[in-house]
């Protein structure tokens, strides 16, 4: 049994190493063609005034995939609506209430909290400044996310970003993630990396303790532990090193924040 | 009989307390919204969900049976605790003595929960799977696990009873019985009366 799969594997092994490079021979002059067929198009574009075959059955097949479902070429999108009216919907829950029928209160409730959550959110994101470390704010994505679950899970999202640059700011209140960061911030065992290089260690923001982690892939990650139950989270992609992350931490009013989400 | 005055007197001013307290919290969050003080607002606003969420509780102990079969009520362990959050709501009432008792447990408005019933009602996630200790079953129309556990003596088995309601679940537990007996029990709880308050 050992003999017959020691076999496959070599067998496989030899023909992957033959196929191999076949295949980037392949893909290689496959790159050549396509480089060059764009090129002869664009001139000949120039020239006529007239757009290339190429081009357009490119477009003809983005809208029908393989299996000849139709592909969503765009649409209006859903419209915004406002955030849940905290004064109307208090109003209903006390008259709920007043009726005796307390799903439709309790119900009320939720919406009013949502309400507030949503305003809360929007006062936060209006307290943040303007630009970080010379990255300005992209406010068309300034999020606010509540869900109907009371205070766990509000979160607060803005982007800063310059060309590749980018610093993510998430401010959530949520307490399983806070609670996992408490673990991290507990055991500093945890923080004692055993590589060469450390990628994970304890800082302080602003007196607070915070934890910052860097990968190559993801870039640096400063997280927060705010309170008792909230966490701001630093996405920073394409920093230089970790003193500029600490430099864009520390531009934040931290004790506003803290003051706005009811932490102490 | 003057102990249950006692009681009965002791719940209806603890119903008044609650009210009063919906009344307050709900003044509380009006001004500090006016004041523009979104955190307050939030806070009280919470207080009343969970005095609404023990007004519901506590109505929902007035739907349950005041018998099970043959066993009685027991009072003392009647139970609401309210709790914004994962965890949710939670009613407890339990029936019977030590040695014979049955345990009703309902757990509302957890996210937890909803997740959990996601869970039991997907086959192949292995809730409503049957294996020989597990049944699938009806009560009241809703579906229903029914889990066989072994009992006090060997030829005897505990059942257990797990309905799942939205963002709810009910579950039943009762010592030593028979699935029949389970069920009949089960079916004198009004399950449509509860699930209309707590969802």
């Amino acid at each position: 049994m050992k003999k017959i799969l020691y076999l496959a594997c070599l067998t496989t092994g030899l023909i992957i190493s033959d196929a191999a490079p076949a295949q980037l021979l392949k893909k290689i002059k496959d790159k050549v063609n396509k480089t060059v067929d764009k090129a002869v198009d664009k001139e000949a574009e120039k020239k006529t005034g007239i757009p290339t075959e190429t081009s357009s059955t490119g477009n003809d097949n983005s809208s029908s995939n393989s299996s000849g479902k139709p592909t969503n070429k765009g649409g209006g999108g859903l419209t915004n609506t406002e955030p849940p009216d905290v004064k109307a919907q208090m109003a209903e829950a006390e008259t709920a209430h007043g009726a005796k029928s307390y799903s439709d209160a309790r119900f009320s409730l939720q919406q009013a909290l949502m309400g507030v959550e949503i305003q809360l959110g929007r006062q936060i994101l209006k307290s943040l400044p303007a630009t970080v470390v010379s990255v300005p704010a992209d406010t068309l994505q300034d999020k606010v996310m509540s869900t109907q679950w009371g205070w766990n899970n509000l979160s607060i999202q803005r982007v800063y970003r310059q060309g590749d640059k980018q610093l993510t700011i998430t401010i959530g209140n949520n307490t399983l993630y806070s609670g996992l960061a408490m673990v991290y911030f507990g055991n500093a065992g945890m923080m004692e990396a055993n590589n060469e290089k450390q990628n994970f260690k304890q800082v302080r923001v602003k007196g607070n303790k915070a934890i910052i982690q860097y990968d190559d892939s993801r870039g640096y990650t400063l997280m927060m532990q705010m309170g008792q139950t909230s966490l701001i989270v630093w996405e920073c992609i394409n920093f230089a090193n970790e003193q500029e992350v600490m430099t864009a931490a520390n531009t934040f009013d931290i004790d506003g924040i803290k003051k706005m989400m009811g932490e102490q | 009989m003057k102990r249950i005055f006692i009681i009965l007197l002791a719940a209806f001013f603890s119903m008044q307390v609650a009210g009063q307290d919906f009344t307050k919290d709900m003044t509380t969050a009006k001004s500090a919204y006016d004041a523009g003080k979104l955190e307050e607002t939030h806070f009280a606003l919470q207080q009343a969900m969970q005095e609404i969420d023990l007004i519901v509780g506590k109505e929902v102990l007035k739907l349950l049976p005041p018998k099970m079969d043959t066993l009685s009520i027991n009072t003392r362990d009647d139970n609401v605790s309210a709790n914004t959050g994962f965890i949710g709501t939670t009613i407890h009432r339990s029936y019977g003595t030590a040695a014979n008792k049955a345990d009703l447990t309902i757990i509302s408005n957890s996210p937890m929960v909803s997740m959990l019933n996601t869970v039991l009602n997907t086959p192949m996630l292995g809730g409503m799977a049957g294996d020989a200790n597990t049944k699938t079953v009806k009560v009241h129309g809703y579906k229903a696990r029914l889990e066989k556990k072994p009992g006090s003596a060997e030829d005897k088995n505990d059942y257990e009873l797990q309905i799942p309601l939205g963002s709810a679940l009910i579950t039943f537990a009762v010592d030593d019985c028979t699935d029949t007996q389970i069920l009949a029990m089960a079916n004198t709880i009004p399950l449509p009366q509860i699930a209309k308050l707590i969802q």
